[in-house]
């Protein structure tokens, strides 16, 4: 046995053994603070296994272990359903962040040890009504006040805002220059006066994504985390941290052996689904997507444990894999037809198709919509050219709104 | 097996892409679709300069004792090319299936030849429209081989055929000694396949297997020509998928290079899309032989390498626009063997069927 899969066993062994008390049937039924503060001690319990900041550098609280230990974790964490995605975000791109770029080492330490023990949350406030895809048209913007700064603006899209101590963010300093060169980046105290944090109730009924207003929120020349200006660097390096993370070929919707097993008590036309052209086309075409992203995933992890780099192709995960999990969604759901049409809110996306069907179309629009990511792989990895951009190399100012 | 390519099988990968593509020849491929009853014998006498018949057999009978891996990056090679001849798959096969037989003579007189490329084998399963039918109606019986196989790739030119049959009742793998009076040659759309229907009365073949354990065989051996089918037309898909990138940087319209266009861009990325997991399925089949999961493995293979390179085929065209159609310009040779490589070794809904089946011990 290799020493990674030595590395994953005991992680299973020591999931397995808490899962009675934080995974996935602990959960089932608790409202969304209750299943936080499950949340918390769950995060506690993994700093004290050794399974918090698995790949991050042992002076600042982590395990100095490599990146395929971490998503070797990951991976066995998803199967059990742990409360740990509040602190995704936080512990996947600010926290990382504030390590790198944070000036004040004794209190960034501090920060990350309360953070990977579920003790603080940060959020990051990067997407703007008018700004989501087209990040570097924020409107945000923090003017100059006496030897610090002051925020004033909007975010939009921040999740879990409202359980959060901290955020990191992008605004427009300079609108005098082109839109990406105006942007300085900056971390802000969720708790300081002027800030004010609404959910946002979605299709699926839960609100993990918020508004966040800024009115003239005073941040210290210490809080900034770029030069004046080169901000969107910064933002860009957040987004770049890990490309090959714990991926789902089945999108974060349920996996096919459960569509399998529901199709299994299925009739159509008064014979056994399972039997019907139509389901088995899709079962098999989906079955034939999952073992290519799957092959992708462990080739590209191959890839890494012997020192190379793996392939641009890890990117499609996303882009396919949710779509897929669309059809077989409503797939499920027409199968299933009158007897199917009740709805459980606090359903999880992984084992109810319901809740999956509502739930996916975020899969495809946050972090990236499939839009961007084909622009990304057409111009990226087929060098084929960048959309024509009327906002180019104008200052921002001036660009016509 | 792993995932990974290691040095040798990479250098295997660059070679065979170099030699295929300097010995393509648009004019010769685009010739060969207006002849019946020729082959490309260029790209084959290559294939057997470079030992790429022998690559996959064992050193005992003249083989290089290499795997299904190897033998899918040159047709990987050969797909981009749309390289002629489609018996380094059907050889292959033969192979395979001799390999699974008691009769060591059969073996002895068949596989160096095959490994060679001095013989010529076909692969006759179908029946009707049924890749691998339950109960074939071609018959062995003491008097010989009885029956009609259509549309048998390579059977215009091969020595031999290794014949999906029935023996006193069970199903059986037989090979054949091909007679002239028994093939009758198909003019049809991708002509260099050397397509012929096959019809035996009471002609001499010897058993290879029979039973259940032939079944097995005959899956296995299937699915074994499926996967380096897959490799072929994963080829084909990501040669077409360049083709269009290469067109869509240099085509200007409206003022600008094409490629800028969503419309196109995000065609040719949604190819990508289909070419990488064609090809991760391609490697993690090849990579599964002789296990267990092989046959899902070769399935999903086969299902997105079909699915990569019709829609390739169809996409490329389209973002040729007029071009594109011309005889000339030559796409329809991907168009065509798209379709033909789509059919050989069993179509969609058959590996659909096959798939599930295994998934969920529910047959059609």
């Amino acid at each position: 046995m290799t020493d990674l899969n030595a590395y994953r066993q005991n992680a299973r062994t020591w999931l397995a053994s808490v899962a009675d008390q934080f995974g996935r049937e602990a959960r089932r039924g608790l409202a969304v603070e209750d299943d936080l503060a499950l949340g918390r001690r769950y995060m506690a319990a993994r700093f004290e296994a050794g399974y918090a900041g698995i790949n991050w550098p042992v002076e600042m609280g982590g395990q100095g272990l490599g990146h395929l230990e971490k998503v070797g974790f990951d991976s066995e964490e998803m199967t059990f359903g742990m409360p740990s995605g509040y602190f995704g975000i936080s512990l996947g791109m600010p926290v990382p962040i504030l390590i790198r770029f944070g000036e004040d080492k004794a209190w960034v330490k501090e920060r990350v040890l309360a953070a990977l023990k579920g003790e603080e949350i940060w959020c990051q406030l990067f997407s703007e009504p008018a700004g989501g895809s087209d990040l570097a048209g924020l409107r945000t913007k923090a003017v100059p006040d006496g030897n610090g700064w002051s925020l004033t603006g909007q975010k939009l899209w921040t999740s879990w805002a409202q359980y959060c101590d901290y955020g990191v963010i992008v605004a427009r300093t300079d609108p005098t220059v082109a839109k990406h060169k105006g942007l300085t980046y900056f971390w802000v105290d969720m708790k300081a006066p002027g800030v004010e944090v609404r959910p946002i109730k979605l299709a699926g009924g839960d609100s993990h994504v918020n508004e966040v207003f800024f009115d003239d929120v005073k941040l210290t020349d210490a809080q900034r985390m770029s030069p004046v200006g080169g901000g969107f660097a910064v933002a860009m390096a957040t987004l770049m941290i890990e490309r090959y993370v714990a991926t789902d070929s089945g999108g974060f919707g349920p996996h096919l052996d459960l569509f399998i097993d529901m199709a299994r008590e299925i009739e159509v036309g008064g014979k056994a689904a399972l039997e019907d052209g139509r389901v088995r086309s899709a079962i098999a075409r989906n079955y034939a997507m999952r073992s290519g992203l799957e092959a992708i995933t462990q080739r590209a992890m191959l890839m890494m444990e012997a020192g190379m780099v793996p392939g641009p192709e890890g990117s499609l995960n996303k882009l396919v894999a949710v779509r897929s999990r669309q059809r077989l969604s409503e797939l499920a759901l027409d199968l299933q037809g009158n007897t199917g049409l009740a709805f459980d809110a606090h359903a999880f996306a992984k084992e109810d198709w319901a809740s999956s069907w509502l739930n996916a179309p975020t899969g495809r629009i946050a972090g990236g919509a499939d839009e961007m990511l084909l622009n990304t792989i057409a111009e990226k990895i087929l060098g084929l050219p960048q959309d024509h951009r009327p906002d180019k190399s104008v200052p921002f100012n001036q660009i016509p709104a | 097996m792993s995932l990974l390519y290691d040095e040798g099988q990479q250098a295997i990968a660059s070679e065979s892409r170099r030699v295929a593509d300097a010995r393509a020849d648009k004019a010769r491929l685009l010739a060969l679709l207006e002849q019946t009853g020729d082959y490309d014998t260029a790209f084959w006498d290559m294939a057997r300069e470079q030992g790429w018949t022998a690559l996959a057999l064992p050193e005992a009978f003249g083989g290089l004792d290499l795997g299904l891996v190897e033998l899918g990056i040159v047709a990987q090679a050969g797909g981009a090319a749309t390289a002629g001849a489609p018996f380094l798959t059907a050889n292959y096969g033969a192979a395979q299936a001799l390999l699974g037989s008691d009769d060591e003579s059969l073996r002895q007189r068949w596989l160096p030849l095959l490994a060679s490329g001095e013989a010529i084998a076909a692969m006759a399963f179908a029946e009707g429209q049924s890749p691998l039918p339950d109960r074939p109606t071609t018959r062995l019986t003491a008097s010989g081989l009885t029956g009609e196989k259509p549309g048998v790739t390579g059977a215009a030119h091969a020595q031999i055929a290794v014949i999906w049959a029935l023996a006193e009742g069970e199903p059986a793998l037989v090979v054949a000694e091909l007679r002239d009076e028994q093939r009758s040659v198909i003019d049809g759309y991708d002509n260099s396949r050397g397509y012929a229907d096959l019809n035996f009365a009471a002609a001499p073949a010897s058993l290879i297997l029979k039973g259940d354990a032939a079944l097995r065989l005959a899956r296995d051996v299937l699915a074994r020509m499926a996967v380096v089918t897959a490799h072929e037309q994963t080829g084909g898909a990501e040669a077409l998928m360049f083709i269009a990138r290469d067109y869509a940087v240099t085509r200007k319209a409206f003022g600008q290079p094409i490629g800028a266009f969503q419309s196109v861009k995000h065609r040719i990325a949604e190819l990508y899309a289909l070419v990488e997991i064609a090809r991760a399925n391609c490697i993690h089949a090849a990579s599964r032989e002789g296990q267990p999961d092989f046959l899902k493995a070769a399935a999903a293979a086969r299902l997105s390498a079909t699915e990569a390179y019709d829609t390739a085929a169809r996409d490329c065209v389209q973002v040729h626009g007029g071009i594109g159609v011309t005889w000339e310009t030559g796409l329809h040779l991907h168009m065509r063997r798209a379709r033909s490589l789509a059919i050989e070794q069993g179509n969609a809904m058959w590996w659909e069927d096959l798939l599930v089946s295994q998934l969920t011990g529910v047959a059609a």
